[in-house]
């Protein structure tokens, strides 16, 4: 069931590591691999903002809806 | 293993219309089903939430999907999920529209929501039944993943907007057919909900104004009974975070 092979070592620098330890603190990140993992995957696709045709427009239709249902 | 969201579903519906629910009805009939009491404000964005990164809302800290006037998205969520922690150990794991963001979450995977991720017409209800149906056969018809999680969201809008109407019944109908063929294609399946639903005025808490901002009127509001259905799942929920947990510990992933 579990591949370890889908996974792969990807070298940064020292510095920017140790930032991002102290960025993780208090967080529910308990590694820097998970919050790397984490942040790629966001710039890649996950973040609806970034999705294909979420727009600015997009947006303000999702704030309307949510008005419609007293979200707002 | 499939976990199957029914935002809002209550078994005050499910019960007295089992006779028209006859995939929910096979399922009660042979495996163990019960309601999870929520100690925690029946509020969709903040329990989706706990139920899949195991956090309580003090934890997490996510409690609705606006937050200063900003619409929440998964970067403001500062959480792993149980897709995050299972993908990174090489499981197969895909997340279907959750929704404790709107619009709902997506992981290793596209969809395209109707309505923007919040359905109110009736036209865009129907059609997240059939979309979210569709994607999840399609993927069952070109992979097993080890995790499949996929979430309606639109009953809840659809209780909000429709309570105490046979159209709401109608909707508990059209989901019962549509999860028949997913039901049917996984040993292990879990059903829930994380709230259940009752109308406006008996509602313990009013999550939503009863007139909207924009004048309409919401007959209906969550009630801290949401459902489990469990086919197979060699866990029980007590509290939204043991899905988490639950699901955790059953992929062996060692300490948490």
């Amino acid at each position: 069931m579990k591949d370890k092979s889908r996974y792969t070592t990807i070298s940064i620098p020292v510095q920017l590591n140790e930032k991002m330890k102290k960025k993780i603190e208090g967080t529910g990140f308990n590694s820097v691999s998970s919050f790397v993992i984490y942040v790629l995957r966001q710039l890649v696709s996950g973040s609806p903002e970034n999705a294909k045709g979420f727009t600015k427009e997009d947006e303000k239709k999702v704030r309307d809806r949510l008005k419609r249902l007293g979200y707002l | 293993m499939l976990v199957i969201g029914l935002d809002g579903a209550t078994w005050d519906i499910i019960n007295p219309n089992i006779a028209r629910l006859p995939n929910l009805g096979k399922l009660i009939s042979q495996f163990d089903h019960y309601t999870i009491s929520l100690k925690q404000k029946p509020w969709s964005a903040s329990v989706w939430c706990s139920l899949f990164s195991g956090k309580t809302p003090e934890e997490h800290q996510h409690l609705d999907f606006v937050k200063d006037g900003k619409i929440q998205t998964r970067d403001d969520v500062k959480v792993e999920f149980i897709w995050d922690i299972l993908d990174k150990s090489g499981l197969n794991v895909k997340a279907l529209n959750i929704p404790f963001i709107v619009p709902p979450y997506n992981f290793n995977l596209e969809f395209d929501p109707p309505g923007h991720g919040v359905p109110i017409t009736q036209e865009e209800l129907n059609a997240e039944i059939d979309l979210v149906t569709k994607k999840v056969l399609n993927i069952l018809s070109q992979e097993k993943p080890d995790l499949l999680i996929a979430v309606y969201t639109a009953l809840d809008k659809m209780s909000h907007l429709h309570w105490g109407e046979p159209a709401l019944i109608d909707y508990y109908e059209k989901i019962d057919q549509a999860i028949g063929p997913i039901i049917d294609s996984d040993d292990q399946v879990l059903i829930l909900s994380d709230h259940g639903f009752t109308d406006y005025d008996s509602a313990p808490i009013q999550t939503l104004p009863k007139i909207t901002a924009t004048g309409n009127e919401l007959k209906g509001d969550h009630h801290p009974d949401a459902i489990a259905i469990a086919k197979n799942i060699p866990f029980k929920i007590t509290q939204p975070i043991d899905l988490f947990n639950g699901l955790y510990n059953y992929f062996n992933q060692g300490k948490k």
